[in-house]
Parts: C-alpha cells; sequence; structure tokens
C-alpha cells in the first residue's frame, strides 16, 4: 500500500476539499483516464484494491499510473476511550481528492477494456468517477 | 495539409468573466483572434461545432477560415481552455496567420508497423512518452501527424526523435534529436502480478516463522 517514507509531522489537521483540481487534470501518461467528479478523501487501501481490480481485469497487458498519492495521515482514538488526553495515533494514509483530479490513467488496451477496468475500479472508490479517453483515441 | 476548417463567428463586444459567462449560457464559448501585428478581435463561436472539430484531433493543425459579420480570418487554433470537471470549453485562441507564417506547433505522433515489432508481439507495451512533437514549420504545411517506423524494434528499445519520418517543410523545434519519444516495455500489469506473487510468497515465510516460534515457547 501507498505510503510516505518519512513525513515531517506525524498528525495532520482534518482539513477541508474545497474548489476543483488545479492542476493533474489532463491526460499526460496514458490514452485513458479515470477522472474524478466529487471531492472525497480517498485511502491507501482504497487505491489499492483499485490497482488491483484495473491490473487484474488487464490480464498481463497494458501500463497502469497512479497519479494519486497519499501524503495526509489520519488519526483515531482507540475504542472505548474517554474524549480528550489528546489526539489519538496516526492509523491510516488519505490522499484529498478535488473534482477534476486524474486519478489513474492506462495505455496499451483497447478501450472496452479500459472502460470495463475503470468501472471496476471505481466501485471501490468513494466519489463519483468519469472515464476519459485522449482526444482522437 | 488536407483542407480547411470554415467556421462561423460572432464578434462580441464585452469582455471580463460576467459577459463570457453570459455568453456560455447561450450555448456559445468566447474565443479571440490575435497576432499578426493586427488588433485581437473577440469572438464568439458556438459551443457543438467546436466540440465536433476538437474532438476529431486536427483542430490544432489544421488552419481555419474564420468568417465573422464583417470579414474573414485565416487562423490557427492555439490552444482550447477545458473544464476540469466538466471537460467543455471554456475559451479558445485563435492565432491570425497568413502564408509565409512559420509557427511552432504541436503534431501528433503516429506509430506504424506495431504488428511488426518483435517486442509488442511478444507481449510488450508500447510506452509512449510522447504523444505529441513539436515541430517547426509553415502554416500551410502543417503535418496532420507524424509516422514513426516500429518495424523490428524489442523489448527494452526506445524509440529517438531521429526515428521519426518528417514530411517535406518541417524542422523539428529542438535541436536533440536523440529525444526519446517512446519506448517497448514489459507491462506493469506482469510486473504487478509477480510482486503479488512475492509478497504472497514473503507472507507465507513470515507466517510459518512464527507459527514455529510459537510451537517453541510451548
Amino acid at each position: 500500500m501507498l505510503s510516505p517514507k518519512k513525513t515531517k509531522y506525524r498528525k495532520a489537521h482534518k482539513g477541508r476539499i474545497h474548489g476543483k483540481a488545479q492542476a493533474g487534470t489532463t491526460l499526460n501518461f496514458g490514452a485513458f483516464g479515470l477522472k474524478a467528479q466529487s471531492p472525497n478523501r480517498i485511502t491507501s487501501r482504497q487505491i489499492e484494491a483499485a490497482r488491483r481490480a484495473i491490473t487484474r481485469h488487464m490480464k498481463r497487458q497494458g501500463r497502469l499510473w497512479i497519479r494519486i498519492f497519499p501524503d495526509v495521515p489520519v488519526s483515531k482514538k482507540p475504542l472505548e476511550v474517554r474524549q480528550g488526553k489528546g489526539k489519538g495515533s496516526p492509523e491510516f494514509w488519505v490522499c484529498r481528492v478535488k473534482p477534476g483530479r486524474i486519478m489513474f490513467e492506462l495505455d496499451g488496451v483497447s478501450r472496452e477494456i479500459a472502460e470495463a477496468a475503470f468501472e471496476l475500479a471505481s466501485a471501490k472508490l468513494p466519489l463519483e468517477t468519469k472515464f476519459i479517453a485522449r482526444i482522437g483515441e | 495539409m488536407a483542407n480547411k476548417i470554415e467556421m462561423l463567428a460572432n464578434t462580441r463586444e464585452k469582455a471580463g468573466k460576467g459577459s463570457s459567462r453570459a455568453v456560455r449560457r447561450t450555448g456559445n464559448i468566447p474565443a479571440v483572434i490575435y497576432g499578426g501585428k493586427e488588433t485581437p478581435v473577440m469572438i464568439t463561436i458556438e459551443e457543438k461545432f467546436l466540440v465536433k472539430e476538437l474532438h476529431k484531433g486536427t483542430l490544432f493543425t489544421l488552419l481555419c477560415d474564420l468568417k465573422t459579420e464583417k470579414d474573414s480570418h485565416l487562423v490557427l487554433a492555439r490552444d482550447v481552455q477545458l473544464d476540469p470537471v466538466t471537460d467543455r470549453p471554456v475559451h479558445v485562441d485563435f492565432l491570425r496567420v497568413t502564408e509565409r507564417t512559420k509557427i511552432k506547433v504541436q503534431v501528433p505522433v503516429n506509430f506504424i508497423n506495431q504488428e511488426a515489432s518483435e517486442g509488442l508481439s511478444q507481449g510488450g507495451m508500447l510506452n509512449i512518452i510522447s504523444h505529441e512533437v513539436e515541430l517547426l514549420c509553415r502554416a500551410t504545411k502543417i503535418p496532420e501527424s507524424v509516422d514513426v517506423d516500429l518495424t523490428g524494434c524489442d523489448l527494452g528499445d526506445s524509440v529517438p526523435f531521429s526515428k521519426l519520418q518528417l514530411p517535406e517543410g518541417a524542422v523539428p523545434s529542438i535541436e536533440d534529436d536523440t529525444f526519446t519519444i517512446a519506448t517497448i516495455v514489459a507491462p506493469s500489469a506482469l510486473k504487478s502480478e509477480e510482486d503479488e506473487e512475492a509478497e504472497a510468497a514473503e507472507g507465507e515465510e513470515a507466517s510459518a516463522e512464527g507459527e514455529s516460534e510459537e510451537a517453541k515457547s510451548e
């Protein structure tokens, strides 16, 4: 699963996701892509599940690029612990995704395979998505 | 250069956010014509027509004959701004050109003879690093695409810029012709499966070690 090798600070604020994506909104590597249509936090587990769904559907063809990285630590308090006594310990990593962001890119497969693979991946993600293709494909 | 795109446009008076939004609400797209040492002209284009031309993939390499109410302009589309979420065009830039104009233009790369490539027939994948190349050519002689012959390319081979079959009159805008256009690589699906198998094997080993330690402690 994806996670940073080292971080400057162990814990981060919760934060909010506002606005549209300004970077990573065009296809840079592959011919097909999966674009976010709503804002949400995507965990490293969800990214891994989507990656597995895509690569298994492609069956040894094509190439996949993951264009999001979970770099925000999310902390949690243990079960049955009273409130207070400080922030909980970091439990998992998430990536804040804004609408318009291309999360995955694919190349070397047909449009039908790419569409089916991204549909499977989309089912693993907590946001609305859209299939996009390079102009002229 | 095969032909020209015939495009109808209307001039607009007001610039800015509010008037541009008003234009978009009517099913048109705000655009501008600039260059050629003349004053820029603000225009609007029908969205449906523009989207149709944009998806043909030749909008940036074909000259447009843009007709407004008063006069006609020979232009080349230089940029189309798209909404990041909806992918609807937001604004278009047109550069005024003449037959003499020499411009740098991004031309799509077309990979031919893929069946004759050894690497691709072995299950390799064409990893395109540059889908477009920048060429310097006359505005009236912009090639629609540039071909790259993949005959004889094996796994691990790279396709340099020098292998491009450039049309007459077109010169690369970069001097470095060793620049890589594409490589032929093993598919990532194969690699990731190998990784998963390796991870699974490691996991089994770790669990086996754990069980043996538990047995010892008992």
